[in-house]
Formats: structure tokens, C-alpha cells, sequence
């Protein structure tokens, strides 16, 4: 069949001329005096002189000249680079601290400005065309994540005490402490809850044709309302309940709190989960089905020996999303006073303070991609034969 | 009345019927006032009157209807360039992209984008669209490369032109599965959009927040009431859509 | 007329075409066999441009198909594929309108010309003019893509393989099919396949193709009498290469006079092949056979040696 010769990779060389000028063009830290008062902008060349900032654009042009002629070990040179790159912006940001931050100010601070975000999605996304290019496994892809993230570890621990986000954490190690295992708590019961219901669900379903349609009817409607809606609308008859129901009242069932935020989960949850279990236990081939019958299987060894094992992924592929979905539900949760780190996106947002949205926002969306690597992993190993 | 009216009635009755409950609910809850009086005895105010709820709705509608328009053109015509031999380099990343970027939470995307973007309604849009892409972006790549590569073959064969190819075949071919992924999108962009009252943008999310932060259940059930119905209106339109799609070929 | 003038085909370092030379003629049937990856299909592209070819000349009616334009070069030849490409979307009239409207016809002459073709090939308008392609059976969809093919009349027809999906019996029909449609409308047919009893039955001329070359061309009956090597004589069926021989033999060419001699009781068509007629002679035990016409009216005999081809002095 086709065979290309090796042709210009034209992706790496413009996520790099991008991510170049951002580095030139956008500001790259900020520098204020206290919470309150908004920051001075920088761009790189006012941090490090413009000998500086053009010296940092050899290494990406270097990969945008690698990937013009792309072999496999030249791509490899490249992926090199870009985790190099990767591990440089710590030390950056600590470079950039040392020399804006005036240490006899201890409430002063570092925001991290546009260009470096815009570098850091541009270096993963590169990350992430390398990956496919090379046609890495997904555990080589995290193994790469590790000498980053050793690089942050590292700078954090050391060097960027004057990080805003870091001095937010500092200022509530606690409460986030406590708003991490809110979160996950609630993700688990949630998922857990649903994982048990909806399997039973499922099965109960399976034999009668009138209950599926009815069933996913009525889960289908409620996956259409908004979960913020459905919070709200989940408020009044729990407080009712809260307030007439003297067990549940002892139980902390209220109008406000976990209680509502926890069934509303639950209620989101059931549809991800229902029909992958459905459609996974329906999915086997009914060849295979029909020889183990065939061999004298009963019903029951049937479903255990081989509908289930068979079924498993995909029904762990149900898991994973809703897991996924859950994870960013509950932060809206914090709203309706479930806790957990949506409470710090609110309340950042109430008091205009961006890098206490971030650290309620950026642990969400690490715990998020986290879940979803890991059960999928799980997902595909359990595939029949493993691993492929 | 006409039989074509009267077959529209029966396809589109299902969301009409919702429409009507959203405009009445709208237009009506004051006459409610005696439910919400039995909800919360104890408020001054049982009725949210801060900005009119059809106004509301109008600014939901907005925004929503904004991002989703953008993110449609932008998502379908991304999806068709890296289909394109031209852009065909670019297809994994976006791709995988794509189907990675749906694991971000909207409400992460939401708060993330306010540091960059500020307050405001702008934001909202801006944030809307750029998750709303996602599905619509990931739908769009695998009904253009879902379909049938002999269907293709034939349709150069007979000597159709490249854009012939994409306007007469690929698209309409691919259209439910698009389609499918503008109503995740539209359905996530309606959920989503409530949440900007909390970023400053106002819309039927108003109530619900005013009402969580004033203790007042009776305006968060009105918020989430109208919500709820924005949502089912839309979301069994576009349920009608795509089956009307689904019966005329397969 | 197509010729090909030493045409190469390479993919990366890969030659799926080596300098092949070709002359298919007006109104000529001419099959492309081989094995899978020989080249066959690439061959066929190359000539309506699907593929553009990397070396020689390929031309039509004399003009290098590259001075055309691309898709005008198609929309003058048909082309019908195994899995027949039919448009899910559009219901057969309006596939089968297809090129025509490519091609800007009014909208009465299309319609016209694809009731003609409906008829033509057997789908009854008022039952199929409406019908989406996934309600028609194999054979009935790859008659709408030959009618689709047709549609604009071109002079060359290009076929890769189109009845290769079909099960035996549909198969059969459909080839009878075409080669009836051939003997009306005489297109230039370049038609690729891997069935060799397909390629027998339908080609003037058979043009056997191995990793990227031509191994062998000409009528059908003198590759089957005078294979060039082995791998063309074990395409050809090995040693049953003598039945397909026979098969493509009319009784009516070699049967003789009436003799005065006893009639004999087993008889035979005189259209009927000479396989069948020796199919006739082993069944009835009987080494000469009394060859009959429509109206079953004895117009000859056939013996067994005269059907083998002895000569007379053996």
C-alpha cells in the first residue's frame, strides 16, 4: 500500500511560531503589590532583556526545524526538547520572581500572565502530537509528565514562595485540604451509588422491552436538565423533608447541603451508567452467548463465565465518564453549600480574587484528566487478551 | 386545518408543548405567588422581580444561541479542513484534542476563562464557545470520516468536483451525526450558560444564584423551573430533528 | 479507444504499475485479471484519473487523458465499483441523474433518460424510482450503479469488479445482463476482476497482470490454448483450463452434416457449449450427440472426437 516518503510536519512548526510570539507579544507575569490591587504586566523581554527572551526561542525554533524533516529519532530530539521546554517554566517563573518581586514586601505577589498559558497548552498540545506521531503508548505519554511535574514539585517547594496561587494555598492549606476530600468524597458516594443502582438497573431492564423505553425516558429527561436546575429545583422538597422528617433531619438532610447535591449527582450519574451497562451486557456476540449454551453452560455460568467478563470494559467505560461528569458537577455543587473546590471558584469569583479561581479550577481539571487516564487505563486492560 | 400543518403539529408537538410551558411560566409566575408563599412563608418577596423573566430567558437565548451559531460554523469547519488533503497534518491533534478536551469540566472552563477574559457577558460567550466546540468539532470528524470510502471513490469517479464532494455527499451524509453533537453541545451551552450569574452575565441563572445567596428557595425553583424548561424545549426539538433525519435514509 | 504507452504507477519507493503498454478498442470488452495487489485496480484509475500515473502516457481517442480536465474526464466515462458507491442519501432515480446533472441537462431530459434506464436494466420506475439504496438487494444496487454509470452515455464504461460481492446466482445474471447491454450499446469497457470464469465469459480481450506487469494479453481462447508461463496457465484453471476452453465454444462450430448413419438419441442445442454438449455425452453414456435447433429440428451431429478436436488421422 501507500507508503509516504517522510513529509514536512507542518503542526509542530506553527504551534512553536505561535507559541514564539506569544512569548514576545503577550504579558508573561504579573506583579502585584497585595491581594487587592491588580498587577503590573511584564512581557519576558522587560523580565530577562530582549537577549534573554530571544535566547529562550532557540530551543522551540529547533523543534520547528527538527519537525520539517521528520524522522523518528529527529522527532524524538524534539519531544526531548519540548519537556526541557516544559520544565524550563518553573524555573522561568522563579528567574522572573527573584528579579520583579521585591522580597521587603511580603504580601507581594506573581500572577501568571496570558503567554504563559498560551505556552503551556501549545507545549502539550506539541506533547500530544509527538505522542501520536510516535505512536507512544499512553503510559510512555504520562511518564513523560513526570519529570515536569518534578520540575514544579521542586520550584514550588524552593523558589516560588511569592506565587499568588501558592499564597492562596498557603492562606487556606486547610480548608483545601478539607475541599479536596469533600470533593472526592462526594464524587465517590455519587458514582459508587450509581454504579450499584445502575447496574441493577440495567439488569432489571434487560428482559422487559416497555420498561427500557420508560427507564431511559425518564433518565434521559433528567440528564436534559441543567444541573444547576436541578440543584435548585432538588432544594425545596428536601427542605421540606428536612424540616417534617425528624430522622432525616438527624441524617443532615436540609434544603442546603450534601443532601441534594448527593441524589442530583446520583440522578446524573445513572444515565452514563445505565446505558453502558445495557448496551455492554447487550453488546456480546450471540455466537459466543449461544456456544457456551451450546456446551452446557447454565444461565447462570453464562452470565458470570462469559456475558459479564465480556461486558466488563465497557461497562468500566460508563464508570469513567461518569466519574468524569461528576467530578465537574460537584464543583457547581459548592453553590448549593455541598463543599468541596467548587467553593473556592465561587468564592474567588464573588470576591474578583482569579487566583482563587484557579486553585479551585486548576486541582478540578488535574482530578478530572487524572480519573479519566486511570479508568480508561483500567478500561483496556481489562479488555479480553489485555492490553493492545 | 391543512394536512401539512397538521403532520407538523404531530412531529413538532412534543417541543411545542414545552415552548408553551416555558412562555407561560415566563409570562405567568406571579400568578403562581400563592405556591411560592407556601414554599417560603417567611420571605417579603416570593416572586424574583429584579429583571422580567421573559427578558431573562431573551439574554439565555442570546448567549447561548450566539456561542452555539459560532461554535457550529468554527467546529464543522474545522473538522472540514483537517479532512481536507491540505489539512489533513492536523487531524490527529485535533482529534485527539477534541476527545481529550471533553474530560475539562464546563464549569472549569467557565472559571478559567474569567482570569483571562474578565467579567461580564463577553466571557460567557467566549467560554461557551470554545467548550461548545468540543463535541461539535469530535461529532463533525466522525461523521466526515465515518462515511463509506467507496461512497466517496464513486462520487469522484463520476467526476464531481471537490467542493461538489463535500457539499452534496460528505456533509448532508455526515449531518446527524453533526447534529448530534450540536445538541450535546447546545444542551451543555444552556447548562453552562446559567452558571455565568455567577461570572456577572444575567440570564435565567440570576434567580437561582439571588436566591441561594438570599436564602430564598422560591426564587431558585423559579430560575430552575424556567431552566429546566429552556432545556427539555430545546433539547426534544432537537430530538425531533435528528429522528426525522434518521427515517428518511440510514 | 484507450492506449497506454509504458505507464508506471509508483507509491513512495513501491511500483504497483511497471511500464505496461495497452490498446483497448472501440467497443472492445477488456478484462484486467490477476491476483490481489497485482496492479489491476490501479491500472483501471490510473486511466480515469483517480490516480495520477507517474511515468508514460495514457490516452483517449488519442488525447493524453492530463490535457483534460479532471472531472470533465470522468463525467465522460462511466464507473462502477464492487461495493457500487450508491449515495445513501438520495434515493435511485436521483443517483442514477447524477452525472447528467454534473453535466447541467435540463431537468425533463434527465428525467427521461433515467426512466430509459430504469427499463433498461430491469427496475420497474414506479416501484424503485423512490427507493433509498438501502432498501435494494445487492443485485438490484449494482444495476442502479451500472445505470448510473450509463447514465450520461459515455463511450468508456470502467468496471472494478462489480459483481464481486454477489452471491453465484445474482453473479451470473448480472453477467448475462451485461453482455447483453454490450451487444446493443458496444462500449468501451475496461472491467477488472479477479474471476477468471467472469473475465472468460465477458472479455473480446483478456489481459493478465502479475505484480505490476503484463504477463500476457490477447483473445481469450489463445491465452487458454497457449499460455505464456505457469502462473498464466494455473490462473487459467491449471488443467481444467480444458473445460473453460470448452465453455467458450458453441456445439454449432464443430458439429458436422447429418450423416446417413442412425440418428442418435442423445441430443444437444447447437448454442449450447461444447462443455455442456460433453456434459450431455457422459451423462447419456453416448460418445455422439444430434445437435438440435429452436424448433428441436436435428440440424447435425457432434462426436466425441470431433468435439475434442482430434485430428482425423489419429
Amino acid at each position: 500500500m501507500r507508503r509516504d516518503a517522510p513529509r514536512p510536519n507542518r503542526v509542530l512548526p506553527l504551534l512553536m511560531l505561535v507559541a514564539l510570539a506569544a512569548w514576545l507579544g503577550l504579558v508573561a507575569v504579573s506583579v502585584a503589590p497585595n491581594r487587592i490591587v491588580p498587577g503590573t504586566g511584564f512581557r519576558a523581554h522587560e523580565v530577562v532583556g530582549w537577549a534573554g527572551a530571544l535566547g529562550a526561542c532557540l530551543p522551540p525554533l529547533a523543534v520547528a526545524v527538527l519537525a520539517w524533516h521528520p524522522s523518528p529519532a529527529r522527532l524524538r530530539h524534539a519531544l526531548v526538547l519540548i519537556v526541557l521546554l516544559l520544565m524550563a517554566l518553573p524555573a522561568w517563573l522563579g528567574l522572573a520572581a527573584t528579579r520583579l518581586v521585591d522580597p521587603e514586601l511580603p504580601q507581594a505577589r506573581l500572577g501568571l500572565g496570558s503567554a504563559f498559558w498560551v505556552l503551556l497548552f501549545l507545549l502539550l498540545l506539541a506533547l500530544i502530537e509527538l505522542r501520536s506521531r510516535l505512536a507512544l503508548s499512553r503510559l510512555v505519554g504520562w511518564v513523560l509528565l513526570v519529570p515536569v511535574l518534578l520540575a514544579w514539585w521542586l520550584a514550588l517547594a524552593s523558589w516560588l514562595e511569592p506565587l499568588a496561587l501558592l499564597q492562596e494555598y498557603r492562606a487556606r492549606s486547610d480548608q483545601f485540604a478539607t475541599a479536596v476530600w469533600h470533593h472526592l468524597a462526594l464524587v465517590g458516594a455519587a458514582v459508587g451509588a450509581s454504579l450499584v443502582i445502575g447496574v441493577a438497573l440495567a439488569l432489571l431492564m434487560r428482559p422487559h422491552a416497555g420498561l427500557q423505553r420508560a427507564g431511559f425516558g425518564v433518565l434521559n429527561f433528567l440528564q436534559t436538565i441543567p444541573s444547576l436546575a436541578l440543584f435548585g429545583l432538588l432544594l425545596a422538597p428536601l427542605a421540606w423533608l428536612g424540616a417534617n422528617v425528624e430522622w432525616l433531619a438527624a441524617l443532615g438532610v436540609r434544603g442546603i447541603g450534601w443532601a441534594p447535591a448527593l441524589l442530583a449527582l446520583i440522578g446524573y450519574s445513572l444515565l452514563p451508567m445505565v446505558r453502558n451497562t445495557f448496551v455492554a451486557l447487550e453488546g456480546v456476540d450471540p455466537a459466543v452467548i449461544e456456544s457456551a449454551r451450546g456446551m452446557g453452560m447454565s444461565r447462570r455460568q453464562v452470565f458470570l463465565q462469559v456475558r459479564l467478563p465480556l461486558a466488563l470494559p465497557v461497562i468500566l467505560e460508563g464508570v469513567r465518564i461518569t466519574t468524569v461528569q461528576a467530578i465537574g458537577l460537584t464543583a457547581v455543587a459548592a453553590l448549593i453549600g455541598a463543599g468541596g473546590l467548587g467553593g473556592f471558584i465561587f468564592q474567588g469569583l464573588g470576591q474578583a480574587a482569579m487566583d482563587l479561581v484557579l486553585l479551585g479550577a486548576l486541582p478540578i481539571l488535574v482530578m478530572a484528566l487524572v480519573a479519566d487516564a486511570l479508568l480508561g487505563a483500567l478500561s483496556e486492560r481489562l479488555h479480553p487478551g489485555g492490553a493492545r | 386545518m391543512t394536512p401539512g400543518l397538521a403532520a407538523g403539529l404531530r412531529r413538532w408537538g412534543v417541543p411545542l408543548v414545552w415552548l408553551g410551558l416555558l412562555l407561560l411560566a415566563s409570562l405567568g409566575m406571579a400568578e403562581l405567588e400563592a405556591v411560592f408563599r407556601w414554599l417560603e412563608p417567611d420571605s417579603r418577596e416570593v416572586i424574583y422581580r429584579r429583571t422580567e423573566f421573559l427578558t431573562l430567558l431573551g439574554r439565555h437565548l442570546l448567549v447561548v444561541g450566539v456561542a452555539s451559531l459560532l461554535a457550529i460554523v468554527a467546529g464543522v469547519g474545522a473538522a472540514v479542513l483537517v479532512t481536507r488533503p491540505f489539512g489533513r497534518d492536523f487531524l490527529p491533534l485535533v482529534a485527539q484534542f477534541a476527545s481529550m478536551g471533553q474530560t475539562f469540566p464546563p464549569v472549569a472552563v467557565l472559571a478559567l476563562a474569567v482570569p483571562v477574559l474578565g467579567f461580564g457577558t463577553l466571557p460567557i460567550i467566549v467560554a461557551l464557545l470554545l467548550y461548545g466546540l468540543l463535541p461539535i468539532v469530535r461529532n463533525s470528524l466522525a461523521g466526515l470520516q465515518g462515511i463509506d470510502p467507496a461512497v466517496h471513490e464513486a462520487a469522484r469517479g463520476m467526476g464531481m468536483s471537490r467542493g461538489q464532494v463535500l457539499r452534496q455527499v460528505e456533509l448532508p451524509l455526515a449531518a446527524p451525526v453533526i447534529l448530534a453533537g450540536v445538541r450535546t453541545s447546545v444542551t451543555i451551552n444552556i447548562a453552562t450558560a446559567a452558571l455565568g450569574a455567577t461570572v456577572g452575565a444575567s440570564n435565567l441563572g440570576d434567580p437561582i444564584i439571588s436566591g441561594i445567596v438570599n436564602g430564598n428557595t422560591a426564587y431558585i425553583v423559579q430560575g430552575a423551573l424556567l431552566i429546566g424548561l429552556l432545556a427539555l424545549t430545546v433539547d426534544s426539538a432537537f430530538e425531533r430533528l435528528l429522528g426525522w433525519r434518521r427515517i428518511r435514509f440510514r | 479507444m484507450i492506449e497506454l504507452f509504458d505507464v508506471t504507477k509508483r507509491f513512495g519507493s513501491e511500483t504497483a504499475v511497471d511500464g505496461i503498454s495497452l490498446r483497448v478498442e472501440r467497443g472492445e470488452l477488456c478484462a484486467l485479471v490477476g491476483t490481489s495487489g497485482c496492479g489491476k485496480s490501479t491500472t483501471l484509475r490510473m486511466i480515469n484519473r483517480l490516480i495520477e500515473h507517474s511515468a508514460g502516457e495514457i490516452h483517449l481517442d488519442g488525447q493524453p487523458v492530463r490535457n483534460f480536465d479532471e472531472q470533465a474526464l470522468r463525467r465522460r466515462i462511466g464507473y462502477v465499483i464492487q461495493s457500487t458507491g450508491l449515495f445513501p442519501h438520495w434515493p435511485v432515480a436521483r443517483n442514477i441523474g447524477l452525472v447528467p446533472r454534473l453535466l447541467k441537462w435540463p431537468r425533463a431530459r434527465i428525467q427521461m433518460r433515467v426512466e430509459e434506464l430504469m427499463s433498461l436494466l430491469g427496475l420497474p420506475m414506479a416501484s424503485f424510482a423512490d427507493k433509498y439504496p438501502h432498501q435494494l438487494s445487492g443485485g438490484q444496487a449494482q444495476r442502479v450503479g451500472v445505470a448510473r454509470a450509463l447514465a450520461a452515455d459515455p463511450d468508456i464504461l470502467l468496471m472494478d469488479e462489480p459483481f464481486g460481492a454477489l452471491d453465484p446466482i445474482t453473479r451470473d445474471t448480472l453477467q448475462e445482463e451485461l453482455r447483453d447491454l454490450q451487444s446493443r450499446l458496444h462500449k468501451t469497457i475496461v472491467f477488472v476482476t479477479h474471476d477468471m470464469d467472469e473475465a472468460l465469459r465477458l472479455a473480446d480481450r483478456l489481459v493478465v497482470m502479475d505484480a505490476g506487469r503484463i504477463v500476457q494479453q490477447g483473445a481469450p481462447l489463445d491465452l487458454l490454448r497457449d499460455p505464456a508461463d505457469d502462473f498464466v496457465a494455473s490462473l487459467l484453471g491449471g488443467d481444467d483450463r480444458g473445460f473453460k476452453e470448452a465453455a467458450l465454444t458453441r456445439v454449432e462450430e464443430r458439429m458436422l452434416p447429418l450423416s446417413p448413419r442412425l440418428i442418435a438419441r442423445a441430443r444437444v442445442h447447437r448454442e449450447a457449449t461444447l462443455r455442456q454438449a460433453l456434459a450431455v455425452m457422459f451423462r447419456e453414456h453416448a460418445d455422439r450427440l444430434t445437435v438440435i435447433d429452436d424448433e428441436d429440428m436435428p440440424v447435425g451431429e457432434l462426436s466425441l472426437r470431433r468435439l475434442v478436436g482430434a485430428r482425423p488421422h489419429e
